[in-house]
């Protein structure tokens, strides 16, 4: 697959760049959770760190492509003994996750509509979550903890 | 994905991990056995032991097909779910709009007592 992985120490940061398709979700996941587990996160963290990072992706391939060919770049660094920030970057069209209505989860299954589940999910596994428009490009700063 | 079928209830094994990838093959595999799921004569149980992973695009699936059961008065209920999977369906509420039972044996002997005895012998 075409990609580049840089890995560094542990205090510095390491980088994917992949391209923005659903294939390569699995190189993206593989690449946060190798950082996760140095950083000693637990096996059920990590894996809603995995889940993160496939609904992040997914929606910038969907939404912020338009599932047109372009790029992600992951950047993921150790704060402190306890947390990681995870650095979601794209060329697409400018797209806040962070900004999109989330579903009424309040409601009977009869009006509750299929989808849109991701953003709630991310919400609720993350720490701490920004986004900016710089230049051309988004960029998604998200922090999580070794535990929750 | 293995299917069972005990007197008037269809065991369905969902495992593994279902992410946007594998998801179109889940789907592919269970909105067939929604199908005919009316009334008393088919109802659906998702064992969800083996299943390690699951994110929004499974829980769509999940959803389609608890309306679909809905809308023609089948019943759909799931059991044995994860620490982790149990999160996820807390998280996005499933747990309100899904039956969700500890095992098979118990979703069995609440939906079915012939497919909880039939269980019981194999």
């Amino acid at each position: 697959m075409n990609a580049t992985s840089k890995a560094m120490p542990a205090a510095e940061s390491a980088s994917l760049i992949v391209p923005a398709k659903i294939d390569a979700l699995l190189q993206c996941t593989e690449f946060v959770a190798a950082r996760a587990v140095e950083a000693g996160f637990t096996p059920s963290r990590l894996c809603e760190i995995e889940l993160v990072v496939e609904e992040v992706v997914t929606n910038i391939c969907r939404h912020g492509y338009d599932d047109q060919p372009g790029q992600v770049e992951l950047r993921c660094r150790r704060v402190d003994a306890q947390r990681l920030l995870l650095e979601f970057i794209d060329c697409g069209r400018p797209f806040d996750i962070l900004a999109q209505p989330p579903p009424d989860l309040t409601v009977d299954l009869d009006q509750r509509e299929p989808g849109g589940l991701g953003v709630p999910l991310i919400r609720a596994m993350v720490d701490e979550a920004s986004y900016k428009r710089e230049g051309n490009r988004n960029i998604l700063r998200l922090i999580v903890r070794a535990e929750r | 994905m293995e299917i069972k079928a005990l007197a008037n209830v269809a065991l369905v094994k969902v495992e593994g991990r279902i992410d946007h990838i594998s998801t179109p093959v889940f789907e592919s595999e269970l909105l067939p056995q929604v199908e005919g799921c009316t009334g008393e004569e088919k109802k659906l149980l998702l064992d969800c032991s083996g299943l390690a992973y699951m994110s929004s695009a499974g829980l769509r699936v999940l959803m389609i097909a608890a309306k679909r059961c809905r809308q023609q008065n089948g019943k759909m209920v799931l059991a044995a779910l994860q620490p982790t999977i149990q999160e996820i369906f807390r998280i996005s509420r499933f747990d309100t709009v899904f039956e969700v039972f500890p095992s098979v044996r118990a979703a069995l002997e609440a939906i079915s007592p012939a497919a909880a005895a039939a269980y019981e012998r194999h």
